[in-house]
């Protein structure tokens, strides 16, 4: 249970590692000579998964985030859960729901992207945000329960192949 | 007792998917929204995998879904290095390209509702002309596949759990 609890904290502290780049990305363009260049290179590196699209996204400093609104949406959202986990439950008793509530959450957003490029309505960033808020939650109660049963698995199976002294 | 089956096929089909929705131009741009391509590899390498146990076998784990959606995703790393090179020596920065012209178009829709200042609109598309004058380098090349060799396979292991979520355990039944 201990060792569950730990997987758990470095999930947490990863997503929360994850989110402080997105933030970070334009308080250390617009930092000094030092922290520009990370903040280049984060930039970089969130172009590989996100449009950036200037209009689309969030700003701080008078900088857009490292991903745009529904990116940083579906991420907080992620981080949110996780948090809000940690409060209700411990991560171990946490169980998978019913599939159908993942299309549900879903859903949404999937409307959202696709009847905004068939040109059906503007969506405005309110609708990105809460569609991403919606599908970025649900996520880890998906992920999580088989993510720490892996982790305990492959720990337990290393134990049995003797490559893991405890 | 029978083994599990070899991870081998799951992953490379896998790795092809994530590869192609990762390195093909204009193909990529589904992984705009939070790497959905690379999540779709992993739930399919996670599947292909469910698929090969039969009866004997012990069953399908969450550890399979997460090994075989990583192992995919830095499979699908190396593919769509190759294949994303190998279409910008071919065609050249096409991409890139389409990128813009899509951009572009995002960016005329913004403007003509006023979401946008008029201002943005020309410096956004001088930076888009920037990206597609960029030559090919070596550097380059190495810089995208360390980014694609820590991103995919992170989004190709969540793509894996979530495949096990949506498909289930694979109970088999094991010989007494």
């Amino acid at each position: 249970m201990e060792f569950t609890n730990r997987v758990y904290n470095i999930l947490l502290a990863l997503v929360t590692i994850w989110c402080v780049a997105i933030l970070a990305a334009p308080l250390l363009t617009t930092g000094g000579e030092v922290s520009r260049p990370i903040g280049s290179l984060l930039y970089e590196g969130f172009s590989k998964i996100c449009h950036q699209i200037e209009a689309r996204s969030f700003h701080i400093a008078g900088q857009k985030l490292g991903v745009c609104v529904r990116c940083s949406s579906i991420y907080f959202g992620f981080l949110a859960t996780l948090i809000f986990i940690l409060f209700v439950t411990s991560p171990e008793r946490l169980r998978t729901p019913s599939i159908q509530w993942l299309f549900l959450a879903l859903a949404p957003m999937i409307i959202d992207v696709l009847s905004y490029n068939a040109g059906i309505q503007s969506s405005p960033v309110m609708a990105r945000l809460i569609t991403g808020v919606l599908a970025g939650a649900i996520l880890p109660l998906y992920i999580v329960p088989p993510l720490l049963e892996a982790v305990v698995h492959i720990r337990m199976s290393l134990h049995k192949a003797g490559g893991l002294y405890a | 007792m029978p083994e599990k089956p070899n991870k081998q096929r799951a992953v490379l089909l896998g790795g092809l998917v994530i590869g192609g929705l990762w390195g093909i131009p204009f193909v990529n741009m589904i992984n705009c929204c939070c790497c959905a391509g690379i999540l779709l590899g992993g739930i399919l390498a996670s599947y292909l995998y469910r698929e090969e146990f039969v009866e004997g076998m012990p069953p399908f784990e969450s550890s399979d879904a997460l090994i075989t959606g990583l192992l995919a995703g830095i499979a699908g790393a190396v593919v769509a290095t190759l294949i994303g090179n190998l279409i910008h020596l071919i065609f050249g920065p096409i991409g890139a390209e389409l990128t813009r012209d899509i951009i572009e178009k995002v960016l005329q829709r913004l403007e003509e509702q006023g979401s946008i200042p008029s201002g943005i609109y020309d410096d956004l598309l001088d930076q888009l002309e920037r990206e597609i004058n960029k030559p090919l380098t070596l550097y380059e090349v190495l810089k995208d596949f360390l980014f694609g060799v820590i991103i995919l396979p992170i989004f190709g292991m969540l793509g894996g759990l979530l495949g096990f979520a949506i498909f289930g355990k694979k109970k088999t039944t094991q010989p007494a």
